[in-house]
């Protein structure tokens, strides 16, 4: 277990069609062209997550399904990473938690945390950055949850793993935190089991658990997609909250370009394995330059 | 038939099929085959050592091993044969019959393979021949009693399935008969899962009359039996530790055989003609598979309190 | 609750059969105690001093209503209370079926933890032979192995007696551990792989990868998530072995010359002892089926989705 496993989300090898396309990434988001440039490790302040050149081969390394990604997170900012299944965007969020699925490998690039090199980690080294300075959430977020124990439990277990408080002041956190992510009344919620839950109050629940550490960046995967409309709007609106009163930076993945519109400062649209297009979200939704956007665009009218 | 069939196709059924024919071939024409005369004891030749005109060498009364071996494969598989006839004739009926005949019927049965199954066969075999005889009729029927309830489980689960199943519904508004549903629905969907079990119980029922009769249960002692061989070994150890070896190996490998072909048959995707083909299997019994005794199916959860003996 | 609902109208239904094969078999102990020489009248009386002239359910109330009070009758030769023989023969068997489910439990646990850890490795494809080879190997064959492995070639061990482990726990394990490692093998095997296949399942599962995005540490995402999900299937192996462990005792008992309730009962029954034949069966459903309360007892405290109903969220 040495290898964290994953849900065997499928992934399309169709990537490996697409070797030698031109990388349309020509055109670098006004934020990220001074960054680009500074080269060595020492990334500057504001940036907290650089990824350069990131590959991630599937099928115990046949298949190439990432064609070498390169993008980064400033501190604070909120980014949409958008693609169609099987365009290589789930792989490239599990690359950087380092939970890539079994036969699922990273063969290339640098993952750079906040000047910790992430692709150099060891087991150890990850449990003191996932929890306390990377947090995440997922699509289906009851079943990312263990279902013999209550919620409450796995977030003060997760509270205590992290810093040591005692059992009574880390059930307290546990209470101030389900609160903050808008769950009504807590004391019933800490007692819940994950199959007890609404989707909506389970993805909260996980938020929970995902911010308890304070961390400086949320991976959200596909953390609405499931959700019914209304809910999704409420969760969006939540994680928008968030980073605004936490200046967390979050990498929102998903296949839904309204959702990125809604929320993201900067989009990252991926195709087959390739980023094509990123730039402010703004300027991306109302001038795609790539026809994929074009589609994602029209997709999500 | 289509299920042997399906399932000779697979390596380890044939080596199985192959084992269980040289057992019945030994259980058979044992006497005409065997070397000497099983009972006639040589006082002059006490615990000899495997080898010469004695293959598998001599017991502490000068008799011939594989002789007794030999001629006590009939009587040991007859046994068997016997707890399984009983197991299935006190399991299917009532288990099909359960479906039909109301509620009271079905609650009654139900706990009655209940209480059956918290029997420890062996003890309940000791009372039963210490009660009523110490034959090997009386021995088997203890065992064929503690087997029911696997078939009676079995057979209800099939039929359970396959009554909501709308092919049989269908028929019932075209308004065949109820026998006539059995007949040809029920009964041939049911019946690879039924074999499946049955290997299972009779390989079961093979160690249980070894069982016994190495306590001296069932078998009478002159006449030779595997487990009976095994318990005469017990005294001389010090001399021949080698002596349990031969029908240790043999109530093993015959066993193993059952059970591989059980497996196969499983594999072969026979039982998965039902509906829930795969998971009677996992609710049967603890030694069957390797799927998981999962809580989830509703028929496993219903009976999650029960232990199924694998004898 | 249900469980134990369910268990009493099981003990019911069983203790009923047990009393009714003991009045079906007709032994007639009047004339088996008075001999020969028994002339009908004395029979008759003798019947009545034993309560066998009673309508049989009347007879089965009044035995059930002792015998829950601890009086499992007197035995028809000797004369014992059966409640004392039982008594004195029952820790035997306890105490080593404890000791054998305790081995089962740890070596089976730990094998299957390896394999599922090297899932696909050289150790788990030895783990998974060799527990689908002891599967069908009788405990009694493994009993005289062991005998002869440790008692005849190492003569470390005796190849039999035994010492209440009141007396002398000492002595008492070194009696005890052959019968008991024998008595494992089965139980371990299946435990292993039951354990095996939730574990490799239980693995994949996304709650794995959510406790360790949480970073909790290896070893507690293995203890405190995924054993906890995976054991409860091979609880219910444990459970499911419990009457073949005490099935097993009796043979141990005879291999290993243990003075338990097997020797009783095959004693009780070589004499058509009907008390003490109905006595151990009763005490041995008995033992069954509270062990098989506390398993689940056990099993609901782990998997809370099989208490509470699904979908009560608000």
């Amino acid at each position: 277990m040495s290898r964290s496993q994953l849900s065997d989300r499928p992934v399309t090898s169709d990537g490996a069609a697409a070797t030698g396309r031109p990388a349309i990434v020509a055109e670098p988001g006004a934020a990220s062209a001074v960054a680009s440039a500074a080269g060595p490790a020492s990334s500057d302040a504001a940036t907290v997550l650089r990824v350069e050149d990131l590959r991630v081969t599937v099928g115990g390394g046949r298949a190439e399904a990432v064609h070498g990604v390169s993008f980064e997170i400033r501190r604070g900012e909120t980014v949409g990473l958008v693609g169609e299944s099987g365009s290589g965007k789930t792989l490239t969020c599990r690359a950087v938690l380092g939970l890539l699925a079994p036969g699922c490998e990273r063969s290339g690039g640098r993952i750079d945390f906040d000047g910790t090199d992430l692709t150099a980690l060891g087991r150890r080294a990850w449990d003191t950055i996932r929890g306390t300075r990377i947090g995440a959430v997922f699509q289906d977020p009851a079943s990312y949850l263990n279902p013999s124990l209550t919620v409450g439990r796995q977030l003060t277990e997760t509270v205590r793993a992290h810093t040591g408080l005692s059992r009574a002041a880390a059930r307290a956190r546990a209470l101030e935190l389900f609160a903050a992510v808008g769950l009504r009344d807590v004391e019933t919620v800490y007692h819940r089991y994950p199959h007890e839950l609404s989707g909506g109050m389970a993805q909260r629940a996980l938020i929970a658990i995902a911010i308890s550490g304070d961390p400086d960046l949320l991976v959200a995967d596909e953390a609405t997609s499931s959700l019914d409309a209304l809910v999704q709007a409420e969760v969006l609106e939540l994680l928008r909250r968030l980073t605004a009163e936490r200046g967390l930076a979050l990498l929102l993945v998903t296949h839904d370009l309204a959702v990125v519109a809604e929320v993201c400062d900067k989009v990252l649209v991926m195709y087959r394995g390739d980023l094509v297009e990123q730039g402010p979200t703004a300027e991306v939704v109302a001038a795609p330059r790539h026809a994929h956007t074009r589609a994602l665009l029209e997709a999500s009218r | 038939m289509r299920t042997l069939r399906r399932a000779w196709r697979l390596p380890s059924a044939k080596v199985s099929l192959a084992v269980i024919g040289l057992v019945a071939v030994l259980a058979v024409f044992g006497g005409a085959i065997a070397p000497f005369d099983p009972l006639k004891q040589d006082p002059s030749l006490v615990l000899q050592g495997p080898g010469g005109r004695h293959l598998l060498g001599t017991d502490y009364l000068g008799r011939d091993v594989l002789s007794r071996l030999i001629e006590g494969t009939g009587r040991s598989v007859v046994g068997a044969l016997e707890a399984v006839g009983v197991g299935l004739a006190l399991g299917v009926l009532p288990g099909l019959a359960s479906l039909w005949c109301g509620r009271v019927f079905e609650w009654v049965v139900s706990r009655l393979a209940d209480a059956f199954m918290t029997l420890p066969y062996i003890v309940f075999a000791v009372a039963v021949t210490g009660v009523l005889g110490n034959t090997l009729t009386t021995a088997m029927v203890a065992i064929g009693v503690i087997l029911a309830p696997r078939f009676f489980r079995i057979a209800r689960a099939a039929g359970l399935g396959l009554t909501r199943a709308q092919y049989v519904e269908a028929a019932e508004l075209f308004g065949a008969s109820r026998w006539w549903i059995l007949r040809t629905h029920i009964w041939s969907k049911v019946l690879p899962t039924l074999a499946v079990t049955a290997a299972q119980a009779m390989a079961a029922a093979l160690l249980a009359v070894s069982s016994l009769a190495f306590l001296g249960l069932g078998v009478q002692p002159p006449a030779p039996t595997w487990g009976g061989l095994l318990s005469g070994d017990l005294q001389y150890l010090s001399q021949q530790p080698w002596a349990p070896l031969a029908p240790g190996l043999l109530i093993m490998v015959a066993a193993g055989a059952l059970n591989t072909l059980a497996d196969a048959i499983r594999d072969s995707g026979a039982t998965d003609l039902l509906p829930g083909g795969g998971e009677f299997a996992a609710a049967d019994s603890a030694d069957a598979s390797d799927g998981d005794v999962s809580a989830d199916q509703p028929e496993a959860k219903e009976n999650i309190h029960v232990p199924v003996p694998a004898l | 609750m249900r469980i134990v609902a369910t268990s009493i109208t099981v003990f019911l239904l069983a203790s009923f059969l047990t009393y009714g094969l003991g009045a079906v078999g007709h032994a007639n102990p009047a004339a088996a105690v008075l001999g020969d020489i028994a002339t009908p009248a004395d029979i008759t009386r003798m019947n009545h001093v034993f309560g066998l002239d009673r309508p049989l359910l009347v007879q089965y109330f009044s035995w059930l209503g002792h015998a829950l009070t601890g009086d499992l009758g007197t035995s028809y030769f000797t004369s014992v209370p059966v409640s004392q023989s039982v008594g004195q023969a029952l820790p035997v068997d306890l105490s080593i079926a404890v000791l054998a489910l305790t081995f089962a439990v740890v070596l089976g646990g730990a094998a299957g933890i390896a394999a599922a850890l090297r899932q696909g490795g050289k150790l788990d494809r030895a783990v998974t032979l060799v527990c689908a080879g002891l599967a069908t190997v009788p405990p009694f064959v493994i009993g005289i192995a062991l005998i002869v492995v440790f008692s005849v070639f190492l003569k470390v061990l005796p190849s039999g007696g035994y010492v209440p482990l009141g007396t002398d726990a000492g002595q008492w394990l070194r009696f005890a551990l052959l019968p008991a490692l024998a008595l494992s093998v089965e139980g371990a095997a299946a435990i292993a792989r039951q354990l095996r296949t939730s574990l490799v399942a239980a693995v994949k599962e996304n709650y794995v990868t959510g406790a360790v995005a949480r970073g909790l540490p290896a070893r507690r995402v293995l203890f405190g998530h995924v054993l906890r999900n995976a054991a409860g299937p091979a609880l219910t192996v444990v459970g499911l072995e419990i009457p073949n462990l005490i099935g097993g005792a009796v043979v141990a008992e005879k291999i290993f010359n243990l003075p338990g309730v097997a020797q009783l009962a095959l004693q009780s029954g070589s004499q058509h002892d009907i008390p003490l034949i109905q006595g151990t069966l009763l005490v041995t459903i008995g033992v069954v089926l509270v062990s098989n309360i506390a398993v689940n007892l056990v099993l609901l405290r782990l998997t809370p989705q099989a208490r509470r109903p699904a979908g009560a969220a608000v």
